[in-house]
């Protein structure tokens, strides 16, 4: 058994343009009789990419950025335009949102020609079904043509099919974000099961939260080429730190924020300036420091609060409710500081909110928000911890 | 092949013979119900309305509609594979753009399942035949097994090629149809080639099709005058066929996506 999986040496793409009619045909006498491949754009710059047996790669980057074209190169449904690709092992692949159904056929169907094309014979499908339906849940559907069947239902039985299968390269693209919350679950959960046991795994996300969970070492691909890669937490904080800069300029060129008469001028958290993410592992106090303009040279009010990363909000308070006024600096600069305990927030993507809000604490002026990471294990359920105490 | 690509192949072949009876009430027994309903449009048409006959010096008493028959399967057999698999690669686009799958057995499949169900149709018709007294069994007849062999490598050659344009030039799959009936009636099938205009000749023999359908009809009916040279040359279009089907295909497969 090798322990590299994947070796590509400056593999890239470049698609064909085929808009013009006689566009396909120039090209198809190119292929036939030149070895020139047909003029195109490129998706994907040459790069290097080698997998190890045991490694958690995840893929991020904007839409159009090559995400999916990589991972069709090392499934081998593309063929690349330049460079070489080996693969050393078998591939489970799970891409855009499907395993090749067709959708005329029953699920059973499809499971016999997804065994037949892993190269099992129509005899495992039997021993597979129990178990492929239980973990699909699926039903009875099992023998409805999969066109009848709802996105959700696709996705679930492509996932346990891929399960099933046991690949030694496990590659999904998107798969994370179809499937309800339960069958996430369930999916991450059996992820981890096969990482823990040795499987790889290539994954593709535009959840932050998926790619920091289960992937170790992440590749950030921007407008084809690589921009960033190597450890999953500076890989994806340096690609939200460019998202919240890209934002932050469409905010400054659209809303003139400098017009209200209350607002943050900058903040910290834990010293660290402005930043937009922030990941939380042993230690869970964090220290926050907000600078404010007030225009009207009244001691502004600010507000603080906690969301669940699906937008639930857990906590908020204000100064003035907390009857806690801030540091003059100057005749309309404030200061407030204060110290964040989030020991009782479970493993999780939260999002922290700071607001300005006008001296009587009434009318609210921005929102600055902030992803917070709790990184960690536990099997207790919800987003914080209650204090309790079981009775004997 | 290795085993998991014949369970694979297996597979596809399957899936085509199920998808072409899917949802039929009767299933898989309109594969030999149609045979038999077009043999009787034909014996009426020909035999009763048009009252076709076989020039006499040249076929004795041999009934029209035995001739037509053993000329009709094989002909069915090849512009039917050939139309299936010209699509192939296009139809399949969903499951060649997600799974990595050899994209030479896929035409495969179509080639395979309409050969499978025109030779059991082909058994059926002649069994009939048989049974109505229009034609006299003899052993030569189970030439027609290696020829439907020859004829089906030979047709899996051309829908390599096709199938392979067809991706990148679409109009293919629109000409293609119309190409084959030209081809069925510039092909003695309806008719002997012996009442081929004399300057047409060449062109009649240039046509391989003429040459299969020629010795389908000497094995089964001893009608026709082919040696073993023309068996020979069967042979040498056959792998002719297959060999430039072949390398088209593979010099294309890499390409199909881009052209998707």
């Amino acid at each position: 058994m090798s322990t590299v999986l994947v070796s590509a040496q400056g593999i890239g793409k470049h698609y064909p343009l085929v808009s013009r009619r006689d566009a396909r045909m120039r090209a198809l006498g190119r292929l036939l009789f030149t070895r020139r491949a047909p003029d195109g754009v490129d998706v994907l710059k040459p790069l290097d990419l080698e997998i190890r047996r045991g490694e958690s790669f995840g893929i991020v980057g904007e839409n159009g950025a090559g995400k999916s074209t990589l991972l069709k190169l090392v499934t081998g449904v593309l063929t690349p335009s330049v460079g070489s690709i080996q693969v050393n092992g078998s591939i489970g692949a799970l891409l855009e949102l499907g395993a090749g159904f067709h959708p005329e056929f029953s699920g059973r169907d499809n499971l016999r020609m997804a065994a037949a094309l892993a190269g099992l014979d129509a005899r495992a499908v039997g021993d597979w079904l129990p178990q492929i339906i239980e973990f699909a849940d699926i039903g009875q559907y099992i023998d409805e043509p999969i066109k009848h069947y709802s996105s959700g239902m696709v996705v679930r039985l492509g996932f346990a099919v891929v399960a099933a299968l046991k690949p030694d390269l496990l590659i999904t693209d998107e798969v994370l974000a179809v499937g309800d919350e339960s069958f996430q679950k369930k999916c991450i959960a059996w992820i981890e099961e096969y990482l823990a046991g040795g499987g790889t795994l290539m994954l593709v996300s535009h959840g932050m939260y998926h790619v920091q969970k289960l992937c170790r070492q992440a590749l950030w691909l921007r407008q084809g080429e690589v921009a960033a890669r190597g450890d999953v937490f500076e890989v994806t904080q340096a690609y939200l730190a460019y998202h919240e800069r890209r934002q932050r300029q469409q905010d400054d060129s659209t809303a003139a924020q400098s017009d209200s008469p209350y607002r943050i001028v900058h903040y910290s958290i834990d010293g660290a300036e402005d930043c937009q993410h922030i990941v939380l592992d042993e230690r869970r106090h964090i220290d926050i420091d907000v600078e404010m303009e007030a225009r009207d040279n009244k001691a502004p009010v600010l507000l603080f609060g906690i969301a669940h990363g699906n937008g639930l909000p857990i906590y908020g308070v204000s100064s003035d409710m907390d009857q806690v006024r801030p540091l003059a600096l100057s005749a309309h600069r404030y200061r407030f500081r204060f110290e964040l305990d989030l020991g009782a927030l479970l493993p999780g993507e939260y999002l922290l909110k700071l607001h300005p809000m006008d001296s009587q604490g009434l009318r609210l002026f921005a929102t600055h928000e902030v992803a917070v990471v709790i990184r960690g294990e536990t099997r207790e359920m919800g987003a914080v911890r209650l204090p309790h105490q079981w009775r004997e | 092949m290795t085993t998991p690509k014949k369970r694979l192949v297996g597979e596809l072949v399957r899936r085509e013979l199920r998808q072409r009876y899917l949802g039929s009430l009767s299933g898989g027994a309109w594969a030999l119900l149609q045979p038999l309903a077009q043999l009787a449009i034909y014996g009426y048409v020909f035999g009763r309305i048009f009252s076709a006959r076989l020039p006499q010096q040249e076929f004795g008493e041999l009934a029209f509609l035995a001739f037509l028959a053993i000329g009709l399967w094989p002909w069915n057999a090849f512009a039917e594979s050939l139309s299936r698999a010209c699509t192939t690669i296009t139809d399949n686009a969903g499951l060649l753009g997600k799974v990595a799958i050899p994209r030479f057995l896929l035409v495969l499949a179509p080639v395979a399942a309409a050969f499978m169900l025109q030779v059991a149709g082909f058994a059926a018709v002649l069994l009939v035949l048989y049974l109505g007294g229009w034609f006299e069994p003899r052993w030569q007849a189970l030439l027609t097994l290696p020829l439907f062999v020859l004829l089906a490598l030979f047709t899996l050659g051309l829908a390599w090629l096709f199938s392979a344009l067809t991706v990148f030039v679409r109009d293919i799959a629109h000409g293609l149809p119309q190409a084959l009936l030209l081809m069925f009636f510039l092909t003695p099938v309806l008719y002997p080639r012996s009442l081929v205009p004399e300057t047409l000749l060449p062109l009649a023999d240039a046509n391989p099709l003429a040459l299969f359908v020629g010795l389908f009809r000497q094995s089964v009916l001893g009608v026709g005058s082919y040696g073993p040279g023309d068996w020979l040359l069967a042979v040498v279009l056959t792998l002719a066929s297959l060999a430039a089907g072949y390398l088209v295909f593979q010099r294309l497969a890499p390409h199909f996506e881009d052209f998707q």
